[in-house]
């Protein structure tokens, strides 16, 4: 056994730990991770280098450097080099062609099922419910390249039932089936689980607005929503999201549960309501659960060091999952730290650009 | 002011501004800027919006018709100089305002307000005047045309203004521009800088309570379609400053016999051949490239995004960009870059990385995000963040400049150019070719002179409007 499959079972075992029981021991991974992403992920490896922070340097996981996500659109960060991947998601396309577009080489897509399926089912199906699963999102043969298509194909697989279904096809989304498929779970009274980006359900709310339709689906029903895919539509603030899914669906709200990922990180974050409500608590709000194998880091967005809780910086999460990447991704998502969690507040757009310069946030836009 | 006291955000003219407030109208507190600088802004509702508009196209009629132009400057520069004169009490206020309100730092307004005062005294306004329109009597008088008849120029008896917020002082310029044709002015303030009109006015009306009394400066957030319709109705000509959006749907909304001019954004860019880069001059015009992007944190449409520099001379392009580099750290400390929100801290550290793991030699203050160079070879027009962030492209030839200028060549306005004095002219045409407006000399970028043709048109003339008098023959 190489010291890579090595680092990979422990990292292995401390993710298929992770919700079980608390484990310990991150720091110690975490370095031991750095370590080999530092020897074998060059352009990292030179990231580091110049910042003058090498392995025996870093002393504490919270040292190591983070790459900003626009470094994935400029260089291959993988160790042993892309040819080696066995899987290869991009972010959504630009006008500026593929090679803008950010790209996350996964050596090993065990590691990516192994952080995302547990967490998925404990913050989404903590009540251990096996539902109908209505994604609206494209099929993974339509978007192969999209981390979104292959986490929603592989939950789908995994936890839902045999009629599960995507509900996107080349034209987009399949109104009619969809609703049908709604109409069906209501007569039934069968729950489903909805799964799918804003946008899309945006699009859902907005057909049924218009076609005068309101459900009432069966208690245990829920949505998984998140923010991917939202180019070209207009953003809709959450909690008038959610309204409206209430109001059209007849859900509750703590029914609703928000994911945030990135085609950079092999973990995902999930709203913790549907899982405190499954132990039985009624949540006073919302936030990011990070999961046992993630740290996040709030940090200051000028000067880069961590912020204590409550205060607004950058999100910062160092995964152990992405083990064969970089394990620390600086997003560029502003956010604030609480106890066990965060609450995001959005993306740093370009929306917030001053100044007397072409469509500068269009430009901006296109090259993330 | 700094202490936490309520500004009032607006001037308005009588009946509407007296003291104390005319009835009808009604003020509301709001927070401008990074600062949260509270200002009293007037509600406005298209009645008492269409009121005011009539009272100074009144005034516009019973005060300025009949005003010499080159009394109208006098009292302009009279209201400069309370301005940006050293311990005069509104300047004293800008200063302590203006850094709350916009971000930029009090060094920065401090340097702008002087060299933009520069720009509004009788002699500059009148050399520029002149520049259009030959003699100055022509706005007072008939005048005759060498082509045989009379010709008078008249303003607009009112101009709306839609200022942006992005340059403090931009506002003043253009309500200057209209009083210089004797055209009473609305201005409408943006959220970004709400507050230097209401001091010119102010300024204006201690000197000159009369011309003063032509001016109306007030805030709404942009868009607000009821008053906008009103203000742009009452209009004969209607001045919008902002991005390419603002200024659609703005246009879109000017009736068709009511005269619109339009400053969309532009980008800046700087030009460096090989004969510049001696090692004599190179650090005095790397000083000078870094002055161009500091000022006003580059902001303005006259900033450079991307300086392009030829191989082959003396200072290779990655040694001028570190001399650059240098420049920009020492100017960090004259004048601080202001404050950003933690979205532009973000994207810059995100460029930042971004271009070094391609490759690029990244340049950067350390502290945070206060300055950055980003050279390379790549002959390629990069739009910065602004900011202070700045590409160094190294090109093989000039050339290669150019063409990578064309794409964005509708965008140009100003190229900052370090070049032999032989070569200037012909590249300059080249530039203009593409879409240029303003050629001018590294350093020199962000300061156009009082005369310029901005954006490439005229600064009064545009506003006029002719009347021929043709003589009978005998």
């Amino acid at each position: 056994m190489n010291a890579r499959d090595g680092l990979r079972a422990e990292v292995l075992k401390y993710i298929g730990d992770g919700l079980r029981a608390a484990p310990v021991g991150f720091e110690d991974l975490a370095l031991k991770v750095f370590q080999y992403q530092f020897s074998e992920n060059q352009p990292y490896r030179r990231f580091c280098e110049r910042r003058g922070l090498t392995p025996d340097k870093v002393t504490h996981w919270g040292e190591i450097p983070a790459v900003p996500t626009a470094a994935f659109k400029e260089a291959a960060l993988v160790c042993g080099g892309p040819e080696r991947a066995e899987m290869v998601f991009r972010t959504s396309g630009t006008t500026q062609g593929p090679d803008r577009r950010g790209t996350h080489y996964l050596r090993d897509l065990r590691l990516y099922e192994a952080a995302a399926l547990p967490n998925f089912q404990a913050h989404v199906l903590p009540d251990g419910a096996r539902l109908r699963m209505l994604i609206l999102g494209p099929a993974v043969e339509l978007a192969p390249d999209s981390s979104l298509s292959w986490m929603l194909d592989r939950v789908r697989r995994e936890f839902g039932t045999p009629d599960s279904a995507h509900f996107v096809d080349d034209g987009g989304l399949c109104l009619d089936e969809l609703i049908a498929a709604l109409a069906e779970s209501e007569a039934g009274e069968r729950p489903v689980a909805l799964l799918g980006t804003a946008a899309a359900f945006a699009h859902l709310l907005e057909a049924l607005e218009e076609r005068g339709w309101r459900f009432r689906i069966p208690p245990g029903s829920r949505i998984m929503e998140t923010g991917g895919f939202k180019r070209g539509r207009r953003e809709i603030p959450r909690d008038e999201l959610y309204a409206m899914l209430v109001e059209r669906l007849g859900l509750s709200e703590l029914y609703c549960v928000a994911e945030y990922g990135m085609t950079e990180m092999c973990s995902q974050f999930y709203d913790n309501v549907l899982r405190e409500r499954a132990r039985g608590r009624s949540p006073d709000f919302r936030y990011k659960v990070v999961p046992p194998w993630v740290r996040s880091q709030v940090v200051d967005a000028e000067t880069l060091e961590p912020l204590p809780g409550g205060r607004v910086g950058v999100l910062r999460h160092f995964d152990l999952a992405n083990l064969d990447s970089v394990l620390a991704v600086q997003t560029d998502d502003l956010g604030v730290a609480g106890d066990d969690g965060f609450e995001i507040l959005g993306r740093a757009a370009g929306a917030e650009l001053r100044g007397c310069s072409i469509a500068i946030d269009e430009w901006l836009t296109a090259q993330r | 002011m700094a202490d936490g006291a309520t500004l009032d955000g607006y001037w308005l003219p009588m009946p509407l501004g007296d003291t104390p407030l005319g009835p009808e109208l009604e003020t509301e507190e709001r927070a401008f800027g990074p600062g949260h600088v509270r200002l009293r802004v007037a509600d406005l509702t298209p009645h008492t919006l269409r009121e005011a508009l009539v009272a100074l196209r009144n005034s516009a009629r019973a005060v300025l018709a009949d005003r010499p132009v080159a009394d109208i400057v006098g009292a302009i520069e009279a209201a400069t100089r309370r301005l940006v004169e050293p311990d005069a009490a509104l300047r004293e206020e800008l200063l302590s305002v203006l850094p709350g309100l916009t971000g930029f730092s009090a060094p920065m307004i401090e340097v702008g307000l002087e060299r933009m005062g520069a720009g509004w005294t009788a002699d500059a306004l009148r050399g520029a005047l002149q520049s259009e329109f030959g003699d100055l009597a022509v706005l007072d008088d008939f005048q005759p045309r060498e082509t045989g008849g009379l010709q008078r120029a008249f303003g607009p008896q009112l101009t709306v203004h839609v200022f942006s917020g992005n340059i403090p002082g931009v506002s003043v310029t253009s309500l200057i521009r209209a009083l210089c044709v004797k055209s009473a002015s609305f201005g409408k303030t943006a959220a970004g800088e709400p507050y230097f009109a209401v001091c010119f006015a102010r300024a204006l009306a201690e000197v000159d309570a009369e011309l003063a009394s032509c001016l109306a400066v007030s805030y709404w957030p942009g868009g607000s379609e009821d008053l906008e319709a009103v203000a742009f109705s009452e209009a004969e000509a209607v001045v919008a400053y902002g991005s390419d959006e603002t200024i659609r749907q703005v246009a879109c909304r000017v009736p068709a016999h009511v005269r619109f001019i339009g400053y969309p954004n532009r980008v800046g860019a700087a030009i460096v051949s090989r004969a510049a880069l001696g090692r004599k001059g190179a650090a005095a015009l790397a000083e000078g490239a870094a002055r161009d992007v500091v000022t006003f944190d580059q902001q303005g449409c006259v900033s450079p995004h991307t300086i392009f520099a030829e191989r082959g001379g003396e200072v290779s392009p990655l040694d001028f960009a570190r001399q650059l580099a240098a420049a920009l750290e020492k100017l960090a400390e004259e004048i601080p870059r202001g404050t950003l929100s933690p979205g532009e801290s973000t994207l810059i550290h995100q460029l930042r990385a971004q271009a070094e793991v391609r490759g690029a030699t990244v340049l950067a203050g350390e502290r945070g995000t206060e300055w950055t160079v980003i050279a390379e070879e790549r002959a390629e027009f990069q739009p910065s963040p602004l900011n202070r962030v700045i590409h160094v492209c190294e090109v093989e030839e000039l050339s290669q400049a150019l063409k990578a200028l064309e794409p964005v060549g509708r965008q140009l306005q100003t190229v900052a150019v370090a070049a032999e004095p032989d070569a200037l002219t012909s590249l300059a045409g080249r530039l203009g070719a593409i879409g240029v407006s303003r050629v001018v000399p590294i350093g020199e970028a962000a300061w156009p002179a009082p005369h310029w043709h901005h954006d490439g048109r005229f600064q009064f003339l545009d506003l006029v409007r002719f009347v021929d008098l043709e003589q009978q023959a005998e």
